[in-house]
């Protein structure tokens, strides 16, 4: 059963479910005090020590029902009930299966899926990753179930001359093999369908923000949101501020017990204080057209995990999208910001004196802001003045860049101006980096 | 050995059988999943995890195992700002205080014998204090859970609405049973309470205080469950009113809502219409009582259009 149960526990992790030791001992427990009879119990119970949300609970269900659609139940409790250790069942195997054909002919339909799941336990078919080892694994397995014997007696046959027989026996042969391979087909597919997702999002996060195709968007607002959320996670811890105001009799007394109970130090409740103020201003104009997509994503993930937080899109000259990230879904909130605000030429002096006016009354040593944009500004005036009190008056400012630093202050590009004016100015081109940024951000901002 | 595991599994099964019928003779109906999960936990020595939508009986099941164990159900209503004096102990200050005052009067007494400051301190020390001993321990749920003599129920009510700090404090107590309190040392108890943590969702709950508990997700009953926890709190219902009412319910939580009607609700309905002594459901009726089902005006608006459909609908079953 523990074999039966770690197998299990494999593809559920394979399919994204996070599955601890403990939760696995847990499960290894559960079901044992269960027992293997009463299959609907069963489920219940692993289900209720392995899955530890609502979405594990619904791919727990489905990967319960693909992984038991075989006849692996059959297997394991015959394993648990009859032949307990590794060496009678290797026994019990040869004697029993290696007859192909008598395998194949025999009515019962079963004992040739049985001996197939115990052959390919043999041949270690849990390891299989790639659809290219498809192949190889059939063959194994074919062999492991006595290809060889079968083999023989299809050369005796022709040697004989006994044609139709020898028909018979490659027909047996070719239908085994199809049977076979299309078991190793589901198990490939029931063991990397979530893994390979997995190993293209890593993939996904280090190429260049521009390259990323459209079909992958989909792909990629999921990753953005998941480090959104971690990092937020991750950073959430809250900062506590002194708040003067009530005595703290608990800590005073236990503090002032060295003073012999005279109230002597006088401490005080502390509140906690958590609310960062952020502010971010996302260009989208025509010269940044392939990141402006990424970064109004990352913005409304971050919309979704940070609570104060005012958003502003510009190209020329700067609009609120706060009200849209909050009541839009993702897609149709940056596909409108686009519409709205995106495509014309740069302006960043005039956008950053339209942002100052928005967020006059906001703006405070307590806000932090952050912009994200390429610096271009088709050669206009770039307002440093502007920025310079901007830096004043916030708290932090931080510039997130796309291009490379080699390219700053080339052309238009005003970021060499800007800079010294940002508390941070970063080249931030791949999700990889934008995440290291953010990381960074949070550590020391909020 | 195969034969050992077999009975067990018939025990176990009829067990959990046997804390369904029990749990339904307290009027708390539940299907065999959540009798699953009460068999595990008494077994295994673990919280149970019990998330859902709100009003479908999380709290109350907590409250029919304390009543069916026949132990004394302790809850702590988790918010905000909850901190461990409030959770777990706290001194009792005024005592301590005055405790202070008497020691002081009684200092003479206590240093009269010696001689010099050295054997003063000496005598001092000697003397048994107890300013910081479970004499001046004002016991909070979290502690009295742990050390009741016949052991307890213990119910952590919406912990997502506390800190990240709280949740982290309570992993000490819930995986091994026992608190540590640094001015006296380890609380244990000698019996384990069975623990339920109820969650509503509105944050997600960590990693580490999940890996702890079993994880029960109890969704909004099918119409036979549902029917019957009708039967079991409102039994002055008609048969056919009760499916009808079951059924309308269960149709309004396919609609796009708010928040839906949950189960408490759908008892309080059928409570009100015995009340108004209704034989059967018609569209004006449940127009006029919607505001039972449903708590927000925009949710009422929406569902006022269905009603006609979904009252004709019912009818023809």
């Amino acid at each position: 059963m523990a074999e039966f149960l770690r197998d299990f526990i494999k593809v559920l992790r394979a399919s994204d479910v996070r599955i601890s030791t403990a939760e696995a001992i847990d499960a290894m427990r559960a079901s044992t005090i269960i027992g293997l009879e009463d299959k609907a119990m069963l489920k219940v119970s692993l289900s209720q020590s392995l899955a530890k949300s609502l979405r594990e609970k619904e791919i727990f269900d489905e990967c319960y029902n693909n992984f038991f659609k075989e006849d692996y139940m059959n297997l394991s409790s015959k394993k648990d009930y009859e032949n307990v250790d590794t060496s009678l069942e290797n026994e019990s195997f040869d004697e029993r299966n290696n007859d192909l054909e008598e395998l194949y002919n025999s009515s019962d339909k079963n004992s040739l899926k049985t001996s197939m799941a115990l052959a390919s336990q043999e041949v270690g078919l849990r390891n299989i990753r790639l659809f290219t080892q498809t192949g190889m694994f059939t063959r194994k397995i074919l062999e492991f179930m006595g290809l060889e014997k079968l083999n023989n007696d299809i050369f005796q046959a022709s040697r004989d001359g006994d044609n139709n027989r020898e028909e018979e026996l490659k027909e047996i042969r070719e239908k085994i093999r199809l049977e076979i391979r299309d078991y190793v087909e589901h198990q490939l597919k029931l063991r990397t369908s979530e893994s390979g997702r997995q190993l293209r999002e890593e993939a996904l996060s280090q190429v260049r923000l521009s390259q990323i195709d459209k079909s992958d968007f989909v792909l990629m607002s999921n990753i953005v949101r998941k480090m959104a959320k971690r990092l937020i996670a991750l950073h959430s811890r809250r900062k506590r501020k002194a708040n003067r105001g009530m005595l703290d009799v608990r800590s005073t007394i236990r503090v002032n017990q060295e003073y012999d109970g005279l109230l002597f130090k006088t401490l005080w409740k502390r509140k906690k204080v958590d609310r960062p103020k952020v502010i971010t201003l996302c260009d989208v104009s025509g010269s940044v057209a392939n990141y402006a997509r990424f970064f109004l994503m990352f913005l409304y993930s971050l919309t979704e995990v940070l609570p104060n937080i005012r958003s502003f899109a510009f190209s020329n000259d700067a609009g609120e999208v706060t009200d849209l990230f909050d009541t839009k879904d993702i897609e149709t909130a940056s596909a409108e910001t686009l519409l709205l605000h995106g495509g014309g030429s740069t302006d960043y002096g005039n956008s950053i004196s339209d942002l100052e006016g928005f967020i006059e009354n906001d703006i405070d040593r307590k806000t932090t802001l952050i912009i994200l944009g390429d610096g271009r500004s088709n050669y206009s005036d770039p307002r440093t003045d502007i920025m310079k009190s901007l830096h004043e008056k916030s708290k932090r400012i931080i510039f997130l860049n796309p291009e490379p630093k080699s390219l700053w202050g080339t052309g238009d590009s005003e970021m060499n101006r800007y800079a010294p004016y940002c508390h941070k100015a970063k080249s931030c081109s791949s999700l990889a980096d934008l995440e290291k940024v953010v990381d960074d951000l949070l550590r020391y901002a909020f | 050995m195969a034969k050992a595991k077999l009975s067990s599994t018939k025990n176990s099964k009829k067990e959990i059988e046997q804390i369904q019928q029990s749990f339904e003779s307290e009027g708390y109906i539940c299907n065999s999943q959540i009798a699953t999960a009460i068999y595990l936990s008494q077994n295994l020595g673990k919280p149970i995890l019990v998330e859902g939508p709100p009003g479908v009986g999380k709290t109350e099941l907590a409250k029919a195992t304390a009543s069916w164990m026949n132990k004394s159900l302790i809850r702590l209503q988790c918010y905000e700002g909850l901190d461990e004096a409030k959770a777990l102990y706290e001194w009792k200050y005024g005592k301590q205080l005055l405790y202070t005052q008497v020691l002081k009067d009684k200092l003479n007494d206590i240093i009269s014998d010696s001689k010099g400051l050295e054997s003063s301190i000496e005598s001092l020390h000697n003397f048994d204090d107890i300013f910081f001993s479970e004499k001046f321990l004002e016991p909070r749920p979290l502690l009295k859970a742990i050390s009741d003599e016949n052991g307890a129920v213990l119910l952590i009510d919406e912990i997502d609405k506390s800190d990240d700090e709280f949740e982290a404090f309570l992993l000490e107590i819930l995986s091994d049973y026992q608190i540590s309190i640094p001015e006296i040392g380890t609380v244990k108890g000698k019996i384990k309470p069975i623990v339920f943590l109820t969650s509503n969702n509105t944050r997600e709950i960590g990693d580490a205080l999940k890996r702890r508990c079993l994880h029960l997700y109890i969704p909004f009953p099918d119409a036979k469950l549902e029917e019957q926890i009708i039967i079991s709190r409102v039994p002055d219902v008609d048969k056919e009113l009760r499916s009808e009412l079951v059924s309308f319910v269960q149709n309004l939580r396919e609609l796009d809502l708010k928040k839906l009607p949950s189960v408490s609700e759908t008892i309080d309905w059928a409570k009100s219409l015995v009340l108004l002594n209704v034989k059967t459901l018609d569209a004006n009726l449940v127009r006029e009582t919607l505001n039972i089902l449903l708590k927000f005006q925009s949710d009422i608006d929406a569902a006022d259009s269905e009603i006609e459909s979904i009252t004709r609908e019912i009818k023809k079953k």
